[in-house]
């Protein structure tokens, strides 16, 4: 959030109806789908992996200060709760998870989602290419060098969240292009 | 006795004349001529007005619709249901020699004021109108030598040698057809040259220019048109020779007679029996009740003779002194009727004199009427004028809103001749009933001279139209809402020109039937696009040029002149097809064009 360089709205943040429910199935998809791109693009330009709605809300994202609009909670909640779901469910693809109460460590629930602008399973294939192309097989690396290593600097993970990172290095696991090892906070990784 | 074609309102129904008025409505009636049912015609609706018996088929009625002037028919019998066969109604046209007394004594009543008491009816006692066809046109029987009249349907240009001839009147032989062509050649020859100065003579009387009176020397005697012996003008027949005199007023049928056979093609295109003469008699079938109240009715309006009144001037006040004797102001209104020399004064004196003689007026209108019920029959049409004036009065006084309001409910007396009320009908026929006030709606909703629906932007709320409807009928015979809402349901099913809708809310609207929901998107759309044209008065911070500018639904009911709640349901029903969307604010409901799903760009 820190970020110098403002971000670009889409031209739909300026249109009014914007920020109302839309009762209409088709408009509300629509809405729904707009919003969406609109937080991946968001958290994106920001690097920012989870989302806690009550800090949110207030920001630009939520908040058209020119327009005096804002989508506030129960609709952002709409939102990111319609994200969370698959498409299947007509949700919009798994782009956002909730944290548990116990893991987010907010003790309200549906307070603060992962945003996936890129699902866990993209960051695993972004993580493989990378050792891949840097002919880094074999090798091994702590998280933390992953995260915030120099080699990493040039990489769309590098400054990850430590959450999202397990989980992405939890699914290379599973396809077994990699094995962790230590002790939790000190994890280290060998990749095959 | 023609069957006359039929004109038909936009909701099916015969189209009345001025001052006619329904009588009775009964539906499920079959026609017959003679003892043979008519194809096409044995199931519709029979419509009894003052004037005429109107035929309107169910099946394609626009094709299938004849008419029977009343002053053609002479009598209506009623014959009851006898095993399978239902009930009739015979009616049987005048025959030529009663007719033809008939209008003798009706015709000369003026000329000769004392026989005008032997009339059963006031009503008739000035008109000049029913003139019936004359007998114009003798034939020597060849076998008996006695001179029997032409039948006055006989027509030379259109009769052929297979044409139905009658026979002689003593002998009972039928003729050969050329002697009686001759004899109406003749006849019509005789005939044509009107007399320049019958006129002159009997101004009052514009319609004599017959044969019987163009060798007349004086207005009192009349000449035989067969041995030319000058009679007595009181005379039916000819002293001499026995032949019908031609009574006054015949030549005026006779040409409208003339006229109809000259141009026969748009009778004949339409159906066939339309034109064609009724030589014994017609019947109408009740296959579903309603034939006692149609008769007795039927009765009624042949004794009242209503067409009479058409073109009768209106019904001389009775004189000051009986009906009220002890004003002293009366004797200045002796005849308050037509341009009365009035005593000519001026200013402030002047406008007072003239309040106090309306008003005197106004007393003696409707005190006459009051006296008894065969006189407010008589001046209904006074009293009529007067209450809209009145009324007009006393919405200018109490408040300018309401004014307009109260002349178009004034000005809709006018309709209550077309107004289809239950006593109308038979009590047991609920669907009758229904089907006929749901015309009645139509015919309400599209009359171009009050415009509903036009004044309310094509759209209107049933409930509202209740209540105009209703205000309308001024009190009498009120709709209840449940026959109300059934009634504009039947619309759908009877092809009128409206149609009722229903809005997701509930709310039913009334609209002209070719008026769909893609014209009114099509209308919002359009006025969308207006507005990304057109600068907003105001900076907004939005681009004007790609999403345009929200509207309210007060805005829209302004724009398109539709009540407030139909132009919520139409910006909902455009939301709902994804062309609108919405922004709720502080300023309330705003819709917008969709520029959520449509590219913006």
């Amino acid at each position: 959030m820190t970020t110098t360089t403002s971000f670009p709205f889409p031209p739909t943040y300026n249109f009014p109806p914007f920020f109302t429910p839309q009762p209409n199935s088709n408009t509300r998809l629509s809405q729904l789908e707009k919003w969406s791109s609109l937080i991946q693009a968001w958290c994106r330009h920001h690097r920012q992996y989870r989302l806690s709605l009550v800090d949110a809300i207030d920001t630009p994202l939520f908040h058209n200060a020119l327009l005096r609009k804002r989508l506030d909670l129960a609709a952002a909640r709409d939102v990111l709760d319609w994200m969370t779901k698959s498409e299947e469910e007509g949700g919009g693809g798994r782009r956002a998870e909730w944290l548990d109460a116990s893991t987010g460590g907010n003790a309200a629930p549906k307070s603060v989602a992962y945003i996936w602008w890129r699902r866990p399973e993209e960051w695993a294939d972004v993580v493989a290419d990378w050792v891949e192309n840097t002919g880094q097989r074999g090798a091994v690396l702590t998280v933390y060098e992953l995260i915030q290593g120099e080699a990493t600097v040039s990489q769309d993970f590098h400054g990850m969240d430590n959450d999202v990172m397990m989980k992405t290095l939890n699914i290379l696991v599973k396809r077994g292009k990699i094995q962790i090892f230590g002790n939790e906070g000190e994890e280290g990784v060998k990749f095959f | 006795m023609f069957f006359k074609s039929l004109d038909l309102t936009t909701a099916l129904r015969p189209l009345l004349l001025p001052d006619e008025t329904l009588l009775f409505v009964q539906d499920a009636v079959g026609l017959y001529e003679g003892k043979y049912k008519i194809p096409n015609y044995q199931n519709g609706h029979a419509y009894l007005t003052s004037h005429r018996v109107c035929y309107v088929a169910t099946e394609d009625p626009r094709k299938y619709c004849v008419g029977i002037d009343l002053k053609e028919i002479d009598r209506a019998e009623y014959q009851a249901r006898f095993l399978t066969s239902s009930p009739k109604v015979t009616i049987y046209p005048k025959p030529q020699n009663t007719k033809n007394d008939k209008s003798r004594s009706t015709t000369s009543s003026p000329a000769i004021p004392q026989q005008s008491t032997l009339h059963p009816l006031p009503h008739t006692g000035p008109s000049k109108s029913p003139s019936p066809k004359p007998i114009n046109a003798t034939w020597i029987c060849p076998i008996c030598t006695f001179s029997n009249p032409v039948p006055s349907n006989f027509d030379p240009a259109t009769a052929t040698a297979t044409t139905n001839l009658p026979p002689c009147l003593a002998c009972g032989i039928k003729p050969p057809f050329t002697t009686i062509l001759k004899a109406a050649i003749t006849a019509a020859a005789n005939r044509d040259p009107p007399l320049p100065d019958a006129s002159s003579l009997a101004p009052e009387d514009s319609t004599l220019t017959s044969k019987g009176r163009r060798d007349a020397t004086t207005a009192g005697s009349v000449s035989c048109p067969r041995c030319t012996f000058v009679n007595h003008p009181s005379l039916i027949e000819c002293e001499i020779c026995g032949a019908p005199l031609m009574p006054k007023g015949a030549a005026s049928q006779l040409d409208s007679g003339g006229s109809r056979a000259d141009s026969p093609a748009p009778f004949f295109q339409q159906a066939r029996i339309v034109n064609t003469e009724v030589s014994e008699s017609i019947k109408l079938s009740f296959r579903d009740g309603g034939e006692k109240t149609f008769h007795e009715r039927l009765k009624d309006a042949l004794v009242q003779r209503k067409w009479l009144l058409q073109n009768a001037p209106p019904v001389p006040p009775p004189a000051q002194v009986t009906s009220s004797p002890g004003t002293p102001a009366a004797t200045a209104l002796e005849s308050p009727q037509p341009a009365a020399p009035r005593v000519s004064a001026v200013g402030i004196a002047g406008l007072e004199q003239r309040g106090l003689e309306a008003r005197m007026n106004n007393q003696l209108v409707i005190g006459n009427a009051f006296e008894d019920l065969e006189a407010l029959m008589a001046s209904a049409k006074q009293i009529v004028a007067l209450a809209e004036t009145l009324a007009r009065e006393s919405g200018m006084a109490t408040n300018e809103g309401s004014a307009e309001t109260n002349a178009v409910l004034s000005e809709s007396v006018a309709a209550l001749g077309m107004v289809t009320t239950k006593d109308m009908l038979s009590s047991g026929s609920e669907t009758l009933y229904l089907s006929e006030l749901s015309r009645n709606l139509a015919e309400y909703l599209t009359d171009d001279r009050q415009g509903i629906l036009q004044r309310e932007g094509g759209i209107m709320s049933l409930i509202d139209l209740w209540a105009v409807f209703n205000r309308s009928r001024n009190g009498v015979e009120l709709v209840s809402p449940s026959d109300f809402q059934r009634a504009a349901e039947l619309w759908e099913k009877l092809k009128l020109p409206v149609r009722l809708r229903r809005f997701k809310s509930g709310l039913l609207v009334v609209q002209r039937y070719d008026w769909s929901d893609d014209k009114t998107v099509r209308q919002l759309q359009e006025w969308m696009e207006e507005l990304r044209q057109i600068p907003p008065e105001e900076p907004v911070p939005w681009d004007w040029l790609i999403f345009g500018r929200a509207v309210t639904a007060q805005e829209t009911a302004q724009r398109f002149k539709w009540s407030v709640g139909v132009a919520t349901e139409e910006l909902e029903m455009a939301e709902d097809r994804g062309v609108l969307c919405r922004e709720e604010g502080i300023e309330g409901l705003r819709f917008w064009g969709n520029y959520i799903v449509i590219p913006s760009n």
